[in-house]
């Protein structure tokens, strides 16, 4: 099991060797990127800080729910902070499970999850401005590019 | 008493990335945060949440000398 806070690019290879297991019949991964365009805006690239070591303590807390839930071998739980150009993955989730079905669910689980409540912040600079995601207040109108 | 308060993402922009207060005995998060935002009438609409010691509470919790009170704008969001 790893949960991790990370400022370097996430690696899906990393990912997938934690979790690996001779008692699993399927991996999920999901990684999370950052993409070129939100609500209009044209993105430059994300910015993520976070509240560290409890960000790792709620990944761990969640991993824990998840195994309660679902019959799983092993989790990977990584979440990148600092500047996430385009393209690149700020989170990264790997499950393993003996069967696809419960890999599948627990990491849709893990990702929703990690986004309600782990607690990590996201700015989006875009062309024109910036603002803080979940806190469209306060900030630059979204302009669309002609 | 003393605490000390944390902000993070759009708060720690606005008051700084963290602060000492003095505040009264067994006083309640909402009543801290009450507080910084009379003095900060700004973030007075931010909808924020609270984590003491590294653990989210309710804003009826109450604190204790020394505890470490940290103050959180919604997180990142995504669909």
């Amino acid at each position: 099991m790893t949960f991790r806070i990370v400022r370097r690019r996430i690696g899906q290879a990393a990912l997938l060797r934690e979790v690996r297991d001779p008692a699993a019949g399927a991996i999920v991964t999901f990684l999370g990127t950052t993409r070129n365009e939100n609500a209009g805006r044209r993105v430059v690239r994300l910015e993520y800080e976070a509240f560290a070591r409890m960000a790792v303590r709620e990944m761990q807390a969640l991993a824990a729910e998840a195994k309660r839930r679902w019959p799983l071998r092993k989790v990977a739980m990584v979440h990148r902070i600092g500047v996430v150009p385009v393209r690149q993955a700020s989170v990264g989730i790997a499950v393993s499970a003996g069967h696809r079905a419960e890999a599948f669910a627990a990491c849709h689980w893990l990702i929703d999850r990690l986004k309600e409540i782990v607690p990590i912040w996201k700015k989006e600079r875009f062309r024109g401005g910036e603002i803080w995601i979940g806190l469209q207040q306060g900030s630059p109108p979204p302009r669309r590019e002609r | 008493m003393r605490v000390r308060l944390r902000f993070f993402g759009s708060l720690r922009e606005r008051l700084g990335i963290s602060s000492e207060a003095t505040v009264a005995e067994r006083a309640a998060v909402k009543a801290v945060w009450a507080a910084v935002v009379a003095d900060h009438p700004e973030v007075a609409a931010v909808p924020v949440r609270f984590a003491v010691n590294g653990e989210y509470v309710k804003p009826g919790h109450r604190l204790h000398d020394g505890d470490e009170m940290a103050c959180f704008p919604p997180v990142s969001g995504g669909r």
